[in-house]
């Protein structure tokens, strides 16, 4: 186990798996559009989450600025983080995109991605960390479909600050033995107080 | 007579040397023997000869499977040195875990440095998307970490779409001499396949296909074209909105609402 850590999050990656912890700064509209298409689903916690923040500009359209944010033009840092089984590109969307597309059938790639603090408490991420299983995944659960891959998307609280698990395995064939893995790092993975 | 008798010095002469090699051949024979099955020299015989213990010590060479059940491969007979996993940050403040070892993928780990001119071509050449590698090789360069290196000056140059980690133990760990230096590491069996340095990164993909005996690194179209990824989800983001805003269709537009649910509108 190799330790990795930063903002307040800390893991234990065990042998093959290779990790990030980066800031990702969003621009003012797009930083409304993604807590905004969060703050949305959380007010219909029914709905698919493939049917959440279909446009961004749509959830811009929010209509108060989130508090402690920048009216549109200074943005907003969020912690993310990536961890995998395989050699992950250096560009990466924040649910992976760019790195599921070379990941292969015996890959795996998690995904923890933080939201701002307005989210925490609302219906959506109220909630405790979760432990995948696999009949959780699914193909529609994908940010894309990609052909054979899986997806699992749950929100949490913990240590007073909103996240998305999100999961991709490459292939149900090696989804058991692909979760014995993600729980693992999910069980040696810490979330404090944001620094 | 004395004719006869100096041919028979001569025949017997070149019948010592003979003999002689024969007998080295053998000694040689028997060493060599000595070598592949040690535990059976260790019970010898009445006679002191070795004698055979189990079956015969069959093994093969790195490379070439051995029979089911049967011992393990001979060791590399020259085993590159062991390579580390390069743990650090990049210039922009992520904590980064990039493994050479224990994966499928190979490593060509660059070690660069802000301060150095000859190293300001690799920066240029590592930018281009036409760079050729092998398949399931993937380029990192390696700074010093941020207490020796300047981050903004390493931003400045660092090209985009590849990865970049500050990490001195790096540097430490593949006992770097200076730079620019590069390692390909072999990501299976986690060891150095070959190293060197050169002015230019031709110069060493030359250096490397001859240590690694992979073409990929000298032929566009042979191996896997250096690609960068297509943009992230919020370049994607921001991309969607320019052409919307450009097209007039603003926040909050009717267009944007065909089932005419506002998300807005519940909160």
């Amino acid at each position: 186990m190799i330790p990795l850590s930063a903002q307040g999050i800390s893991l234990q990656l065990p042998a093959g798996w290779e990790g990030r912890i980066g800031l990702r700064t969003v621009a003012g509209p797009a930083a409304a559009a993604r807590s905004a298409a969060a703050r949305s689903a959380a007010a219909e916690p029914t709905s698919p989450p493939s049917a959440r923040g279909r446009s961004a500009l749509a959830a811009a359209a929010a209509p108060a600025p989130l508090s402690g944010e920048n009216d549109g033009i200074g943005g907003r840092l969020f912690p993310v983080t990536h961890a995998g089984n395989f050699a992950l590109p250096p560009d990466r969307g924040d649910f992976g995109s760019g790195a599921v597309d070379v990941m292969g059938e015996s890959g795996v790639l998690m995904a923890l991605v933080e939201y701002g603090d307005e989210c925490v408490g609302t219906a959506l991420f109220d909630h405790p960390r979760p432990v995948p299983r696999v009949a959780e995944f699914a193909p529609d659960t994908l940010q894309r479909r990609i052909s054979g891959q899986l997806g699992y998307q749950r929100f949490f609280t913990e240590a007073g600050r909103a996240f998305c698990l999100y999961v991709v395995v490459g292939s149900i064939r090696f989804a058991p033995t692909l979760l014995t893995g993600t729980r693992t790092v999910l069980s040696h993975t810490t979330i404090g107080p944001r620094r | 007579m004395t004719a006869a008798v100096i041919g028979l010095s001569v025949v017997v002469a070149a019948l010592t040397v003979l003999v002689a090699g024969l007998l080295r051949s053998h000694a040689t024979i028997l060493r060599r023997l000595h070598e592949l099955d040690p535990a059976g020299s260790d019970a010898r015989s009445p006679a002191g000869f070795p004698a055979q213990v189990g079956g015969p010590d069959f093994r093969t060479f790195p490379g070439i499977p051995a029979p089911s059940g049967g011992p393990a491969p001979l060791p590399d007979p020259v085993p590159g040195a062991p390579a580390a996993d390069l743990s650090g940050v990049t210039p922009t403040g992520e904590s980064v875990l990039v493994r050479t070892t224990g994966m499928t993928t190979d490593t060509v780990a660059v070690f660069l440095s802000s301060g150095c001119s000859t190293c300001q071509r690799f920066f240029t050449d590592l930018a281009d998307r036409r760079l050729s590698l092998p398949p399931r090789t993937r380029v990192v360069i390696v700074t010093k970490g941020p207490e020796e290196e300047s981050p903004s000056a390493i931003l400045e140059v660092a090209p985009p779409g590849v990865d970049l980690v500050m990490s001195s133990r790096a540097w430490t760990d593949f006992r770097v001499p200076g730079s620019p230096y590069v390692v390909a590491v072999d990501g299976r069996s986690g060891r150095v396949k070959g190293e060197g340095t050169g002015p230019s990164w031709e110069q060493v993909s030359r250096l490397l296909a001859r240590a690694t005996g992979d073409l990929g690194y000298l032929t566009p179209g042979t191996g896997t074209e250096h690609r960068h990824r297509p943009t992230g989800d919020l370049d994607r983001e921001a991309r969607v909105d320019r052409e919307l805003l450009a097209a007039g269709v603003l926040p909050g537009d009717d267009s944007l609402y065909p089932d005419g649910g506002r998300p807005g509108a519940a909160s």
